[in-house]
């Protein structure tokens, strides 16, 4: 959130000081574990209509940020393919239902059958009957963009105070280790970092794992529907699959537990008989943060904007909420 | 008001606090379903933690915030020791001897393991616990669970999470009329509002049920939906339900009525 907010910032002229708890590199961030998905229609399986709705303006905005990155290598527009097993059908026709609830219109989530699933060259059609496509809906490679973030950063010449734990943020102040230090505004992007200053906050796991499968080639995402696992499949070049993510209630930040591999994988092997001399090339786990109403939250006060709660849609939320936050800014 | 585990309660629902979409709306929809008990899973939550530790300690001040009866459970546990294990982590969190004990057997169908089912009852009973047993509808099974000291049994209407509602209604009855003095409560596979009705039609002292609301559309709404359901069911099983009859018997008495109306009909 922080670095899709700065370099909005930074491209309307406006000088930027960046205080990270962490490395430039960004590994401590929770976007560093993501996906990278832009699924606002696929999260209405357990998200609402607000996050929906970010969801599409923010889909309207990426391509133009990832334009003046330079970077459109790393923004995909596949769409997703939503899947369940014959025996699982009942949980295809819930997201239909959720779909129908929210009035989405059915030329966005048109229903494919064996045969149109087969034309989509995925191998999906070995195992499953039918799919519910969601063509709009697109993907960015999360950690290379935090790096390309970074590099834009740092060569527009952001000060970027790196390492660099910040206590609290106040009304124009940021206060550190090293002091405080004023501004004309101060914009706390800190996630589960600013739990001292928001109570309400609190950590929720998520586990993924990155596969690389020769033998398998899907181009869209996947997301399978399953009465016990939730499982979203990410694809990468050269035949490498992200996969996630499980959801506990807990803010251990330890690697992935046996329990939750097993799931993952035992639901990607389900998925397309290639997957099962896949590689697995890396496990990762990070804790996004989340407020009681799952809803992120932009709060002005002053000089001082707070937002967070992204929990796990921050890039599918990141640019509709810097907009917000830029509004607020220029408005003042 | 009724008494369960010696705690009275009014609300003939007992409610699940996972599935949701948020805590917000978890809470929102536990309130508008006026049950009283509430249960939570400790076992993903807990995972490598000694209880003190825990993680979702935030999550579980949200549930504490209802002020409900919580009913801790062993949902995803797979033999009598990690089931017992996570029986003891929960009384130490939540300062209760109540248990909801979860065994699974099968865990496609997450079919209860009638067998290690009884060994964890047994067990926890010795130490002091009130144990809630997630069972199947078997008769025999249900008995023995009585016998290990069991005054609550929560039967099963079908396989967790289906929403089928009561798939074998014989066998539920049959349960019903033998074990009189239990507190009997179907807890899983209740997807409609009907279904609980129904189950507390047959003379169920409650329901328990989770997926039905967190997965509605709109949960709160749904958690209202049930808590008029469980009210009618137990309305209608105290006022006394008509024996159903195989021949038709006219609500207006032929008698009265003008001949030209029969000849017409």
């Amino acid at each position: 959130m922080g670095r899709v907010l700065a370099w909005q910032l930074q491209q309307q002229g406006f000088q930027v000081i960046l205080y990270d708890q962490a490395s430039t590199d960004g590994e401590a961030a929770a976007a560093f574990v993501a996906a990278g998905m832009l699924a606002p229609y696929a999260e209405l399986e357990s998200a609402e209509s607000d996050v929906f709705q970010l969801g599409l303006r923010s889909l309207e905005l990426w391509p133009q940020i990832i334009h003046s990155l330079k970077a459109q290598h790393l923004f995909h527009a596949g769409g997703t393919l939503v899947v369940a097993h014959p025996q699982d059908q009942a949980y295809l026709q819930r997201f239909q239902q959720q779909l129908q609830y929210h009035q989405i219109a059915p030329e966005h989530s048109p229903l494919l059958s064996k045969q149109q699933l087969a034309a989509t060259n995925s191998g999906l059609a070995e195992r499953f009957d039918m799919a519910l496509s969601l063509p709009t809906e697109s993907w960015i490679y999360a950690r290379e963009l935090l790096g390309v973030l970074q590099q834009g950063l740092l060569d527009q010449g952001v000060q970027w105070h790196h390492n660099c734990a910040v206590a609290k943020v106040n009304n124009g102040q940021i206060i550190s280790a090293a002091g405080v230090h004023h501004f004309d505004w101060a914009i706390d992007c800190r996630g589960l970092g600013a739990q001292a200053q928001i109570p309400q906050l609190r950590g929720v796991r998520g586990e993924v794992i990155e596969v690389h499968a020769p033998e398998v080639d899907i181009k869209q995402m996947v997301r399978l529907m399953h009465p016990h696992y939730r499982l979203y499949l990410v694809p990468r070049d050269n035949h490498h699959y992200l996969l996630g993510a499980t959801q506990i209630e807990t803010d251990d930040q330890s690697n992935i537990s046996v329990r939750s591999a097993l799931e993952l994988l035992s639901a990607l092997y389900s998925l397309h008989p290639g997957f099962a001399e896949a590689r697995i090339v890396r496990t990762a786990t990070g804790c996004r943060p989340a407020l009681p109403d799952h809803l992120p939250s932009v709060v002005t006060d002053n000089q001082l904007i707070r937002i967070n709660g992204l929990f796990r849609h921050g890039f599918l939320l990141a640019p509709a909420l810097a907009e917000a936050a830029l509004a607020q800014i220029q408005g003042h | 008001m009724w008494t369960l585990a010696d705690k009275p309660v009014n609300s003939r629902l007992l409610i699940g606090s996972a599935l949701y979409p948020s805590p917000h709306i978890m809470q929102e929809a536990i309130r508008a379903s006026q049950a009283d008990v509430v249960t939570v899973s400790l076992r993903r939550q807990t995972a490598f933690q000694q209880a003190e530790q825990a993680g979702g300690q935030q999550f579980w001040q949200l549930l504490r915030e209802l002020e409900l009866n919580i009913l801790p459970n062993t949902a995803g546990c797979h033999n009598a020791k990690e089931a017992i294990t996570t029986a003891h982590m929960a009384r130490e969190l939540f300062n209760t001897n109540w248990i909801k004990l979860e065994v699974i057997g099968d865990e496609y169908s997450l079919q209860p393991d009638p067998f290690a089912l009884l060994e964890a009852t047994k067990e926890l009973i010795s130490q002091g616990f009130e144990v809630f047993p997630y069972c199947t509808d078997d008769l025999v099974l249900c008995e023995k669970l009585v016998e290990a000291g069991c005054r609550i049994l929560m039967p099963w209407g079908a396989p967790i999470g289906t929403g089928k509602g009561l798939i074998n209604p014989y066998a539920l009855r049959n349960l019903r009329q033998r074990l009189t003095d239990i507190t009997l409560i179907v807890d899983a596979g209740i997807g409609a509002p009907s279904h609980a009705a129904q189950a507390l039609e047959m003379g169920y002292d409650a329901v328990l049920l989770n997926t039905a609301v967190a997965k509605s559309p709109d949960p709160i709404s749904m958690g209202k939906a049930f808590a008029a359901a469980v009210d009618a069911g137990r309305l209608a099983y105290q006022a006394g339900i008509m024996p159903a009859s195989d021949t038709a018997s006219p609500s207006t008495p032929t008698l009265g009525t003008p001949f030209w109306h029969q000849q017409s009909s």
